[in-house]
């Protein structure tokens, strides 16, 4: 099947719907209306008000709902129409969801999952990507997919998972980004990377959308005979180490991309893994690309301005390569 | 929303008519003929079990000190000499119960009267939270449960946690951080579950949290095909908080099983509930969210049981949520390092004879006569005598090693089998996968 990133992320919940009646849907304008951006589309016809629940906009209960409902042995789904929004839960994520577990030894099988992201001149109240609010949250599962494939394996993966996790979808990739899928079942393990792109220059690591953006400027480098190594990282807690090891290992140069502000960043959280892991490999500094520290801001020039750019790829790999 | 088959219409006071004595209909001030200003006035009433209304209000008042600074306390004014009243009779205990009741609250004030000491002794790492003053409400209102239904306390309901189960050891390990605690040493006081046998919510110390949790509980066991009680407590502080508010509300909405204790203690930390709300009493929001309200005394176990056995018998048969406000007095400090210097001396002068633990024990033995003295003493001499058991094994066992920090984090490895607990859900049969052709936000 040919699927957009956002069918493959509706199909992968309809699926484990089918599969597990457990399941179950919760949020904001996703039942009748089918979700903002209708990635729940039908699914009340198909599965009923019951299984998927159009709720009051009030984020800290969805999640308290969610969890509740969790520890009776479902399997709530909870959407968040803007990840931008899950702010508004955050201590009911952070002190209750995250740590009951490891406290009192619940399992709390739940996701919650959203659109995150920028690209789309959305604002700064529906541009951000907040994961790593959640990254520094131990007990939680932070996934970030870049591929309709990843993104359906992924989900399900979430779905069945027994602990909490946080599913950010890129709003940017939607509907922009499709590709063959398999039609029978099948998961992507959480917190394996990938290499999106071979390479034996340098390395970049990245996840989301900025593997597209990597994946174009690659492009261009090629043709100036850089090769350009991509890792997906597909979760960012818990970080394949591995994975970035490996490529450090083999193209001893790194930069890494992310979309959200730079400080306090994951790029810095992945700079001091290479340091533990594979520092002596390193041929040059490790390159940070990142959003501004800033809120992003709504006005195309200024929200292009904040983001990072397939150029900024292409002229710090070249530097980086000079190096 | 997954409540067709029970939802009602609701009157206009929220109370649902004809389900028993917590849902009466609205009584309207206004009747035909007046005039349309009164037409469009609406009142409501909430319900009233109380045998007093206790008439005092606390203000903050600027002194000047001897110095001649300017100095801020609190000072009470009202009717603080009104005689106590009775205890008012039960329209559900029968005397077996009630002397189970009054057992348990025993139990909940000398377990807290060792823990006291453990402190003093050394023995308990931080602080320790009582519930004087508030036994009854912990302990009546928790014996309202069927053993399937759900609960969540607030670290001043100790005693709803001996009620449903726990061990006064338990709770002592929890506060002297044992190996052997609930948590294994990982967390303190009240904050510990158990969703196997029974069926408690760990609390955490953000207030109000809890709430949309337990919905959510009965949205679960709903789904599963079982309406259940689901109840959990508030303060007149934690009451602010914003998730309280989205909680009550998003039960109220779905219509599920929420047994809401709001304890009207007076006193949030140092905050008296005169700054904290502007309402008369809290069980008027009740109104606002289009539930049931009730007040009680919560010094009054028999008014607590009663309604929370109304409230919980309503969550049984799918009617929805119930915000039951319990009014007393925190009768000791925040914590044990608080001396609640703050308040007033005549309101503990006040509310110390309207001690939930005296009250009843006069109900029980002298008014209805249920116990003899002897027996009394006998059950009072049994109550210390397992207090005694309690903390002997609870002091005497070991503290976790430091490695023991590590781990579980993550479920994993197989540690926990996950499925519905009453049962699976079924499934509805539909129509086959079909890609979606509709429009998109922020194309």
């Amino acid at each position: 099947m040919f699927l957009t990133y956002l069918e493959a992320i509706r199909q992968g919940i309809w699926e484990e719907m089918e599969r597990d009646p457990t399941v179950f849907c919760l949020g904001e304008d996703i039942g009748v209306y089918g979700g903002a951006f209708k990635v729940t589309d039908g699914f009340i016809d198909r599965f009923g008000p019951e299984s998927v629940i159009d709720t009051p906009i009030a984020e800290s209960a969805i999640v308290g709902a969610a969890f509740g409902a969790s520890l009776t042995g479902m399997r709530p789904v909870a959407e968040f129409q803007f990840m931008d929004f899950i702010g508004c839960a955050f201590n009911q994520i952070s002190n209750m969801v995250a740590k009951t577990h490891y406290l009192w030894g619940a399992p709390v099988p739940l996701v919650l999952r959203g659109p995150s992201g920028g690209y789309v001149h959305g604002g700064p109240f529906h541009s951000q990507n907040p994961e790593m609010w959640f990254v520094h949250n131990p007990g939680l599962k932070v996934i970030c997919p870049a591929t309709p494939y990843d993104a359906k394996g992924l989900i399900k993966s979430a779905i069945r998972d027994n602990n909490p996790c946080v599913f950010f979808e890129h709003k940017y990739l939607y509907r922009r980004i499709k590709e063959e899928v398999p039609a029978e079942d099948y998961v992507v393990p959480i917190g394996k990377a990938r290499v999106a792109r071979e390479g034996r220059h340098l390395s970049i690591i990245t996840y989301a959308a900025m593997v597209h953006t990597a994946l174009e400027a690659a492009e261009t480098l090629s043709e100036e005979g850089i090769g350009l190594e991509i890792v997906d990282l597909r979760t960012v807690a818990p970080l394949d180490r591995e994975a970035i090891a490996e490529t450090v290992k083999k193209t001893n140069k790194v930069i890494i991309l992310h979309e959200h502000s730079r400080t306090g960043g994951l790029a810095g959280e992945i700079a001091a893994i290479i340091n533990e892991e594979a520092f002596d490999s390193l041929d040059g500094p490790i390159i940070r690309i990142a959003g501004l520290d800033s809120a992003i801001p709504f006005s195309p020039p200024q929200e292009q301005y904040y983001l990072p750019k397939v150029e900024d790829v292409v002229r710090e790999a070249r530097r980086l390569k000079a190096y | 929303m997954g409540n067709k088959k029970t939802k009602s219409r609701q009157s206009s006071n929220g109370n649902r008519v004809g389900t028993g004595a917590l849902a009466r209909p609205a009584e309207r001030s206004s009747t035909k003929g007046s005039h349309s200003a009164d037409r469009n006035l609406r009142t409501y009433s909430i319900p009233d079990y109380r045998l007093e209304h206790p008439d005092f209000t606390v203000r903050q008042v600027t002194e000047k000190d001897k110095y001649g600074h300017d100095h801020v306390r609190f000072e009470v004014e009202g009717n603080l000499d009104a005689p106590v009243p009775p205890i008012r009779d039960s329209k559900y205990l029968d005397k077996r119960q009630a002397i189970e009741i009054y057992r348990w609250m025993l139990l909940n004030r000398k377990m807290e009267t060792a823990l006291e000491n453990l402190y003093k002794q050394g023995k308990v790492v931080g602080g320790v939270y009582f519930g004087l003053g508030q036994e009854a409400c912990s302990c009546a209102s928790a014996y309202a449960l069927d053993r399937d239904d759900w609960f969540a306390p607030m670290i001043r309901n100790q005693g709803s946690m001996l009620v449903r189960g726990f061990g006064a050891r338990d709770i002592m390990m929890q506060y002297m951080a044992k190996a052997g605690s609930p948590t294994r040493g990982r967390n303190a006081t009240a904050h510990f579950g158990d969703i196997e046998k029974r069926n408690m919510v760990s609390p955490i110390s953000m207030l109000g949290d809890l709430i949309p949790v337990m919905a959510g509980v009965a949205l679960g066991a709903r789904l599963q095909g079982r309406n259940l009680a689901v109840m959990t407590y508030i303060g007149d502080g934690g009451q602010s908080t914003g998730v309280t508010y989205e909680g009550i509300n998003f039960a109220a909405v779905q219509n599920l099983g929420l047994v809401l204790f709001v304890e009207s203690n007076l006193w949030a930390y140092s905050t008296p509930s005169e700054m904290q709300y502007r309402c008369t009493d809290l069980a008027e929001r009740a109104i606002g969210y289009g539930i049931p309200g009730v007040i009680v005394d919560g010094t009054d176990a028999c008014q607590v049981y009663d309604a929370a056995h109304e409230a919980v018998e309503r969550a049984h048969r799918g009617e929805g949520p119930t915000m039951i406000e319990a009014k007393m007095m925190r009768m000791k400090g925040h914590a044990i390092h608080d001396a609640a210097d703050y308040v007033p001396k005549p309101l503990f002068e006040f509310w110390k004879k309207r001690d939930p633990i005296a009250r009843f024990e006069n109900y029980v033995v002298r008014e209805k006569k249920w116990l003899t003295p002897k027996e009394n003493q006998d059950l009072i001499a049994g109550v210390e005598a397992e207090i005694e058991a309690e903390r002997e094994i609870a002091v005497n066992s070991p503290m976790p090693t430091p490695e023991s920090a590590e781990g579980g984090v993550f479920c994993e490895n197989g540690c926990h089998e996950i499925k519905p607990k009453y049962g699976m859900p079924k499934v509805k049969k539909g129509t086959a996968y079909k890609a979606t052709e509709a429009a998109v936000h922020l194309k």
